[in-house]
């Protein structure tokens, strides 16, 4: 490879991206961690009262990670809360960045340690890994609409946009290999099997429609193995990807009763965030001097960066 | 960190991703395979559900509810441990003692079963109402 191509491909993963959208994520990622902490990965607490139910997982034996007990996931939880308090606000959000990311990736590991593992946590621990690496120019509210532009905060993001279609296409892969390395999942009854472990209204009527179920089966797996196109899409089109799968996790949460809300969040690494301060500026200025066309400072800047 | 590393970081990620979704297993999590409704099911398969079912103190069947907010027990625990339950309806205990400590104002369980609900797919469609097989019975201590 030669070394302009080199240096494209490592352009792709760093291309340059206003501090402000990292400042947003951060806000939104840590304030969701609090809300995961006590809706979604919940029994972490419950688990250091039960240890006995314990089984580690790879990662949990290989840094020796202690037995949960009342007093570690106690502990683990106020640290967490306290972390997470703290990065959201943007005040020295790379040291409270670096203490989310481990607490929380422990928590989860703990969480998932009962013998049943979820597969939607991917992109929101890699985002919190992340996060803590870019430095910032500004703190506090300032953060929200700093649109200088950087590599670091480029990486970041981009790494949170693989993660999320990685947990797309990687699905993918293992709808072929369970069956044993072929395409028969999407003809198969693996909606009617879920349906009929997990029933409610919705899924009953559709247990009388098998036809339906193939449909989405197929929709489904044709669109996780595309999923990859949508890192290289721009703009609307790449907004309409994004909006085909938050659709598509609306329909699972009515059939499957499975929301993936922890990825389903970190689709916002695709939204152009940094855009949000200038557009309010622009707006609040309209209304103070009744000036419509008064572009306010750095918009035009954000506008280039839209889809990257 | 330069530019070198975190490209170099983030073509390691993929690449040990990619590996543990055609290798490996839930334990490699984060890196394991993405394998939740993966499985092929046959257009004939039976479809197994295992729930615990109990008597209360106020004459009533209910089925437990497998949460935090319930018994404090998942679903998942039970349904990875049916063998042992089966070896030794003792663990049972647990399930009422949970609801006890989560409900103490609520009717208390008397008698847990643990009961295995098998449905029949027949061309890919249920050909009847699930057939139940109670697995271990359990007399709650109290």
């Amino acid at each position: 490879m030669s070394s302009t191509r080199l240096s494209r491909v490592a352009g792709w993963f760093t291309p340059r991206i206003a501090l402000a959208r990292v400042a947003w994520l951060r806000t939104i990622l840590y304030l969701f961690v609090i809300l995961d902490m006590h809706a979604f990965v919940r029994d972490t607490r419950l688990k250091g009262e039960h240890p006995d139910l314990y089984q580690p997982l790879l990662l949990a034996r290989i840094f020796h990670l202690p037995t949960p007990s009342v007093a570690n996931t106690t502990a683990l939880y106020v640290v967490l809360i306290v972390a997470c308090v703290i990065g959201a606000t943007n005040w020295f959000p790379r040291i409270a960045g670096w203490i989310v990311a481990p607490a929380f990736t422990w928590w989860v590991l703990i969480g998932m340690s009962d013998g049943k593992v979820d597969h939607d946590h991917l992109a929101l621990v890699v985002a919190l890994w992340v996060l803590p690496t870019v430095k910032s120019t500004s703190r506090g509210r300032a953060a929200y609409g700093d649109q200088t532009r950087s590599e670091a905060a480029g990486w970041a993001v981009r790494c949170v946009q693989i993660s999320v279609i990685a947990t797309y296409f990687l699905s993918w892969v293992a709808k072929v290999r369970s069956p044993g390395w072929n395409f028969s999942w999407p003809s198969s009854a693996i909606l009617t099997w879920a349906i009929v472990r997990r029933p409610h209204p919705v899924g009953e009527w559709l247990l009388h429609h098998p036809w339906m179920l193939h449909v989405m089966q197929w929709v489904g797996f044709i669109a996780e193995f595309l999923s990859p196109v949508i890192l290289w899409l721009k703009g609307r089109w790449q907004l309409i990807g994004a909006l085909f799968f938050i659709g598509f996790h609306v329909a699972n949460t009515a059939i499957l009763l499975i929301h993936f809300l922890p990825t389903v969040v970190c689709w916002l690494a695709f939204a152009p965030l940094e855009r949000v301060v200038p557009w309010l500026r622009n707006r609040r200025s309209d209304r103070d001097t009744g000036e419509a066309e008064q572009e306010p400072e750095g918009s035009g800047q954000a506008q280039q960066q839209a889809g990257a | 960190m330069g530019k070198t590393v975190r490209v170099l970081i983030a073509v390691v990620g993929i690449v040990l991703l990619i590996n543990g979704s055609a290798r490996a297993t839930d334990d490699a999590w984060p890196f394991g395979p993405m394998s939740q409704y993966a499985g092929a099911v046959a257009d004939d398969a039976s479809v197994t559900f295992t729930r615990i079912s109990a008597q209360t103190t106020s004459g009533t069947t209910v089925d437990v509810p497998l949460n935090i907010e319930g018994a404090g027990v998942a679903r998942a625990e039970i349904e990875a441990r049916t063998g042992e339950i089966e070896k030794d309806p003792s663990l049972l205990q647990q399930v009422a003692d949970g609801w006890k400590k989560k409900h103490p104002d609520q009717p208390q369980y008397v008698k847990l079963e643990l009961i295995r609900d098998t449905t029949q797919l027949v061309n890919g469609r249920v050909a009847g109402p699930p057939t139940p097989e109670v697995l271990a019975t359990w007399e709650v201590r109290r």
